[in-house]
């Protein structure tokens, strides 16, 4: 059974478990025609790690993501969320998990059309079963705020610019002060600049304790992470922690 | 979630797709609308036919001659002796011979040429005649052979424009007679030729036309209440006068007619029942069109929108609370759609019968109210099916099938 320590958590460098799977599996059926996208994944991530999953496309990392992230189910072998079995969990278990303790941010930022800055950031609020109402608006102001949107509550989503669109969709994933980020290839539309303030944003995220996981496919974007997992053809093929290297990095210099 | 938010986040949605919330909204306004304005001109017209025979008594019967014409020629069988054998009959009463006159009219300048009966008192009862002025005709003016006529309220109009036509003398051929009184109106187009009737006594209308063997038309009604039994009176009491056997009652054999107004009504209530008929068929096509095309604009409408339901789920809503969002949307939609619907076909009927109303006279707006709720009720269970049915479909997927990955 892996380790649900719970209090040794959210201080960064603890190894208290949060997701485990063992010989994942995910195939996709058309027609009866099986075709299978990920093979036998083991894989351990811990509360306030850093993660990139890289990968060329079709490499199934996307859908690694997913499952991790509850948006899709997986078809073989196991995935444990804080110990429990996600497939054991009934829709509204996982509505919940997805409303209380994960969030995403999507490459096409799917945000509402014509809805405002505030709506949508406002959105996961109102599926949330323990935050009262009273407190949505401030919890709402508060994510625009970190992402530096303030001036632009009330405009609408399809006013703002990719980078901006972005800002929205991360302030949406914090609103509701989840365990784990999710951010699908979160620089993909965007321009270099733009592009490193959604970096910024999720690299601030990590320091205040949130579990970062990310996918993307440029070598820039994942050495933003502490640990990178690379995935070809639905197998991982590589897992580096560079969190020991960056310290070691980091004392050396202090010494000198 | 709460029923609160719910409800914002359905208003939300309907005002965020504006076009969208209101091509849904027209095109259940003309699917209700169509149909409601179908059955409710269709039972204003109903009501209009119906009006206008219901003012006569359908134990009232009808004798007259019946053959080949000869151009010009009058085709008469009916003869006094089979009016004194009728008379006779114990399932008739207010018996009213008539024998016509075709002379032309004229007072002053003003002429005309009605149709002129020569008849006794009780035609007026037969007919369901009313007095306006003066007096109907009586047995005193018969017996008399008094030179006097009752004029229907169209003649009376057409011949004294501008004067009280009680008392004064009118020119019938070469022969004067006093008015002596004037026939309510009947008031509806179908009886206008009623109305311009002109009546003078029996026996100087045979005296006119040298009469001494046939009458032109009997008016009668059945004593007891069963018209069948009277009509099978007097058609075996004819036919034997008249010489014609005739046991398989097949009316071609006869000379005569022998009819009464229930029979004329029913003709009429079959002509406005297959109108009534043609019109519900006309009305549940629409009906049938009108749901289609809300089944189409809410599949469509909602099948649009499984990105924001994948949306929706992936930050953590349940399937009820998407089911209970597009329920809502559903049910404003369907609502304000059929109301207003309802309203406009409503509006557009009256107003439609209103001009009837000034051409033809006597058309009153009809509307019953399973007509409304009808098409009505129809159109919000197919909205809320055909709204919620795809919604359900979307919300059974996982948020990233929904949101339209892979």
């Amino acid at each position: 059974m892996p380790s649900t320590n719970h209090s040794n958590g959210l201080n960064g460098n603890g190894n208290s478990t949060l997701i485990e799977t063992r010989k994942l599996c995910k195939s996709y059926f058309n027609d009866e025609l099986e075709t299978p996208v990920l093979f036998d994944i083991d894989l351990t991530i811990n509360k306030n790690e850093f993660i990139a999953i890289m990968g060329p496309s079709g490499s199934g990392k996307s859908t690694l993501m997913h499952i991790l992230g509850f948006l899709d189910h997986h078809t073989g072998g196991e995935y444990l969320f804080h110990g429990k079995h996600a497939q054991e969990m009934d829709e509204d278990t996982l509505a919940k998990v997805r409303a209380t303790r994960v969030s995403f941010v999507f490459q096409a930022f799917n945000l509402l059309p014509r809805a405002s800055v505030l709506q949508n950031v406002m959105l996961p609020l109102i599926y949330h079963p323990t935050i009262p109402a009273s407190e949505r608006l401030e919890r709402t102001k508060k994510a625009i705020e970190a992402v530096d949107l303030t001036d632009h509550s009330d405009y609408l989503s399809n006013q703002l610019s990719g980078g901006q669109k972005q800002r929205v969709a991360i302030a949406r994933a914090l609103v509701t002060e989840p365990e784990v980020i999710f951010a699908d290839e979160p620089t993909g539309n965007l321009d270099s600049t733009s592009g490193i303030q959604v970096m910024q944003a999720l690299q601030e995220l990590h320091s205040n304790g949130h579990t970062i996981i990310l996918v993307t496919h440029e070598q820039a974007t994942a050495d933003h992470a502490d640990r990178i997992i690379e995935l070809f053809d639905g197998r991982i093929t590589k897992d580096t922690n560079k969190f020991k290297t960056r310290k070691a990095k980091r004392e050396n210099s202090l010494k000198k | 979630m709460l029923i609160k938010d719910t409800f914002s986040a359905a208003f939300e949605g309907l005002h965020r797709s504006r076009l969208r919330s209101m091509l849904t909204t027209l095109g259940i306004v003309i699917g209700v609308g169509s149909v409601v304005l179908m059955v409710s001109v269709g039972a204003s017209f109903e009501r209009y036919i119906l009006d206008q025979v219901e003012s006569f008594s359908g134990d009232t019967f009808e004798i007259h001659a019946k053959g080949i014409q000869d151009v010009g020629k009058d085709v008469l069988s009916i003869t006094f002796g089979d009016l004194e054998a009728i008379r006779d009959l114990t399932t008739v009463q207010n018996v009213a011979p008539a024998i016509f006159l075709t002379d032309r009219i004229s007072y002053g300048r003003e002429e005309i040429a009605p149709f002129i009966f020569g008849t006794t008192k009780e035609i007026f009862i037969n007919w369901s005649l009313k007095i306006d002025q003066g007096r109907l005709l009586t047995d005193g003016d018969d017996k008399g052979a008094k030179s006097v006529t009752v004029l229907g309220s169209q003649a009376a109009e057409d011949l004294f424009p501008n004067e009280n036509p009680l008392g004064k003398k009118i020119t019938v051929g070469s022969r004067k007679f006093t008015v002596v009184g004037v026939i309510e109106a009947m008031g509806s187009p179908l009886a206008e030729q009623m109305d311009s009737i002109v009546y003078v006594p029996f026996s100087v209308a045979k005296a006119i036309q040298g009469r001494s063997t046939y009458i032109d038309y009997i008016a009668l009604q059945s004593k007891g209440g069963d018209n069948e039994l009277t009509r099978r009176d007097i058609v075996a009491l004819l036919r034997q006068r008249h010489n014609i056997d005739n046991p398989e009652d097949d009316g071609d054999k006869d000379d005569f007619y022998a009819r009464s107004f229930e029979q004329a009504m029913d003709i009429i209530n079959t002509v406005t029942m297959s109108i009534t008929l043609f019109l519900g068929l006309i009305a549940g096509i629409s009906l049938l069109v009108g749901g289609v095309g809300i089944m189409n604009i809410m599949l469509v409408s909602v099948t649009e929108r499984t990105k924001e339901i994948g949306l929706r789920k992936a930050v953590g809503a349940r399937r009820m609370d998407i089911l209970l969002q597009f329920l809502l949307e559903a049910i404003v939609l369907t609502l304000l759609g059929g109301i207003i619907g309802v309203i406009g076909a409503l509006g557009f009927g009256l107003l439609l019968t209103a001009i009837a109303n000034k051409l033809l006279g006597g058309i009153t707006y009809a509307i019953t109210l399973s007509s409304i709720l009808l098409p009505l009720i129809t159109a919000i269970v197919v909205g809320l099916i055909f709204g919620i049915y795809p919604a359900r479909k979307a919300a059974k997927l996982s948020p990233i099938e929904a949101m339209g990955y892979e």
